[in-house]
């Protein structure tokens, strides 16, 4: 016997009411001056699945149900007659703090190398599969946004220009995807000052202001490698897919988006990412550095060069602590450019 | 009875039945975080039963007076929903990856799919809703669907959201107006100048914030730089300026909350069950966002492990906040008759991330 309520078919109405299986087969309904109010055999009737502390629900053939906060009671009442309520198990799990901390660790550890090797692994994947029509399309997009925001017309002397051009010309020779891979596009920097950038289908654009910077060609030629190796990984597109995946992955894990929406979704989606890209420029500077050594010049220079941007930008002390920034500090990357010299002495 | 104590019960005060919420955070945790193993190691299987029983767990202990509510959604049904909703995203997806005009008919399938994406999705959510073995519905067509959730939004977007406040009045009044309990309506009705009025305020908010943020970033500049002539990248500096971010951060971030909090009352408090039983909802815009926003900051810093509580949390405050004032007796309220239904519009529209509720 089990106490409970019963509600009568489809209806609202309710009364106190006891339930019991009857020879193994049918469950009774009573009210508890013992008048029968619904009796079914057992196998039409829906019980529902143990979960917390809810209440359990016997649905009856005819839409009548009965329902009781005892839970215990129900399931022995359920294992006297042999029927398994579904999903037991599950609720068991649920139970022991066991499992709990299997399942901890197992989400922990999923999550962790999801984020380390997943994303990135697909990014890189879809990155690379993407067409060239649409990276046109995004270069495009972005350049119609960034000309019409931020950036000027050049207004570089034709001699500078055309040195420009054949030291490009020059390093893009080295390149995987050769001399007609990569365009040289220039541009005042407006508030952006000094800088260069690459876009997915190859243009890479230099502001005035970075070329008046340059002391000598491997400088530059450093700049060039480094903005193609980002085009050779696709690393634009990568940044771009990663920014989606990582929202959808929280998205996926928490099981819904509207309840926390916003900000856990897009915090971390911004730190995590400008974790990646740090790697995205180490990637880069390696590339550059193999690329500077292959056609004879030194890739200190371009070391030499970051740190000359950012002791402009920001004074000796420095822009911030790197943890901060899409780019690792500078400092620790033109130490590692610099290291790259001496790597060329050891292997000539 | 005699006939004067009819009329007396007749016209008894209304009872007001505040809701509650007697779930907990750490009994949600485990069983979020069980089912979450278990999706991992059936590699997304199991979700459509973690999804059952999340939503379970969250209706059956959310109790108007003595009762709670409760949720009938069969797993195997979803399943079914979620592997068509996935298919159709590869589909998609390859086809879209060998040439990008392939994916054009796709988008104008979704696009004429999408009112009766939205109705399905709200009517299996509504026909798996019970309240003491009453279940709910949704009668919504699909051009009402059409004009609430494709024709509006895209008014709102060309009138560069001058008409946004009118078309999310259009919006919950469809899906407030087209549920019903046992086949009594639920209504809802407030004037466009009442939703104007709470996206002004908005506006107002956003302003003063704007405003407070230039005026910190002028006294950083002028009283901390110039006057007491400490370097822009010295400590103090740096650590007025990130403080003055965080804060316009945070404030930015709870203007959303307060606003759909706002609207939510509105449209709540003007609710009615079968023109008598009356809604009442005394959310306070800034607790809700308090809570939003405090939430999103530890469900980051536990790296997601406090989701569980944040939710429960939010919930909690929620239900604390409604109530119904009953006029009399739901006792003779009893289920209209409609067939079982299949998940796959709901599912195709949660897959792709619509969020139709309120």
């Amino acid at each position: 016997m089990v106490d409970g309520r019963y509600f009568f078919p489809h209806s609202a109405r309710f009364v106190p009411a006891r339930a019991a299986i009857i020879g193994r087969k049918a469950l009774r309904i009573e009210s508890l001056d013992a008048v029968m109010l619904d009796e079914a055999p057992l196998r039409d009737v829906r019980v529902s699945a143990r979960l917390g502390r809810i209440a359990r629900r016997f649905e009856m053939p005819n839409g009548g149900c009965f329902e009781t906060d005892d839970n215990d009671g129900a399931d022995d009442m359920l294992r006297g007659a042999r029927r398994h309520s579904g999903q037991g198990w599950v609720d068991r799990l649920e139970r022991s703090w066991r499992t709990v901390a299997l399942s901890v660790l197992l989400a922990g550890l999923a999550g962790y190398a999801f984020a380390v090797w997943g994303i990135p692994a697909i990014a890189a994947v879809l990155a690379l599969d993407t067409p060239a029509s649409i990276s046109k399309m995004m270069s495009d997009q972005t350049m119609v946004a960034l000309d019409g925001a931020y950036l000027q017309p050049s207004k570089l002397a034709a001699k500078d220009r055309d040195k420009a051009l054949a030291l490009f010309a020059r390093v893009a020779a080295a390149e995987p995807h050769g001399k007609n891979g990569y365009h040289l596009m220039f541009r005042g920097g407006g508030i952006i000052g000094p800088n260069a950038f690459a876009l997915p289908d190859g243009r890479i654009v230099m502001t005035d202001e970075l070329w008046k910077m340059v002391k000598n060609d491997d400088e530059i030629e450093g700049v060039f490698a480094h903005e193609m190796a980002h085009v050779n990984h696709a690393h634009g597109l990568q940044r771009v897919y990663e920014a989606s995946l990582v929202p959808a992955t929280i998205a996926v894990v928490t099981g819904d988006v509207s309840q926390v929406s916003q900000l856990s979704v897009i915090l971390p989606g911004i730190l995590v990412q400008s974790a990646y890209s740090r790697e995205f420029e180490q990637q880069a500077d390696d590339d550059a550095a193999v690329t500077i050594r292959s056609i004879g010049g030194h890739p200190s220079h371009l070391g030499d060069l970051l740190q000359r941007m950012e002791d402009k930008l920001c004074g000796k002390e420095g822009c911030g602590p790197s943890w901060l920034g899409s780019h690792p500090q500078t400092s620790i990357r033109a130490e590692r450019l610099r290291s790259e010299d001496t790597a060329k002495k050891k292997q000539p | 009875m005699s006939s004067a104590e009819a009329a007396a019960a007749e016209k008894a005060a209304p009872t007001v039945y505040t809701l509650e919420f007697r779930g907990t955070g750490s009994e949600y945790f485990r069983i979020w975080i069980v089912n979450l193993a278990l999706t991992i190691l059936t590699l997304g299987v199991f979700s459509a039963w973690a999804k059952v029983r999340t939503w379970r767990y969250f209706y059956g202990n959310t109790f108007i007076g003595d009762h709670s509510l409760d949720y009938h959604a069969s797993p195997w049904r979803i399943l079914i929903g979620r592997t068509i909703a996935v298919s159709l995203f590869i589909g998609y997806e390859v086809s879209g990856a060998f040439d990008p005009s392939y994916a054009l008919p796709w988008l104008l399938v979704a696009g004429f799919a999408f009112p009766w994406l939205v109705n399905s999705s709200l009517r299996f959510n509504a026909r798996n809703t019970s309240y003491r073995n009453v279940r709910l519905n949704f009668t919504g067509r699909y051009f009402e669907a059409l004009i609430a959730f494709v024709i509006w939004p895209i008014a709102g977007i060309a009138t560069f959201f001058l008409l946004e406040p009118a078309a999310r009045r259009a919006r919950d009044l469809f899906f407030t107006n087209h549920h019903t309990f046992g086949g009594r309506p639920f209504h809802t009705d407030f004037t466009p100048w009442n939703i104007y009025a709470i996206y002004l305020f908005g506006l107002l908010l956003f302003v003063v914030l704007a405003a407070a943020l230039a005026a910190g970033v002028w006294a950083n500049f002028h009283i901390l730089e110039k006057a007491h002539g400490l370097a822009s990248n010295s400590f103090v500096v740096g650590a007025s300026y990130a403080a003055l971010f965080v804060a316009a951060y945070l404030f930015f971030l709870m203007l959303g909350p307060i606003i759909n909090t706002m609207v939510l009352n509105l449209s709540l408090n003007n609710t009615v069950l079968d023109a008598r039983h009356k809604i009442l909802s005394d959310m306070s815009p800034l607790v809700v966002a308090w809570i939003t926003v405090s939430n999103g900051f530890l469900v980051l810093f536990t790296l997601g492990f406090f989701y569980p509580w944040a939710r429960v949390r939010l919930r909690r405050y929620e239900t604390r906040k409604l109530a119904i004032m009953m006029d009399g007796s739901i006792d003779d309220y009893a289920s209209e008759a409609f067939g079982t239904q299949s998940a796959v519009g709901e599912e195709i529209g949660s897959f792709f991330a619509f969020d139709f509720g309120l």
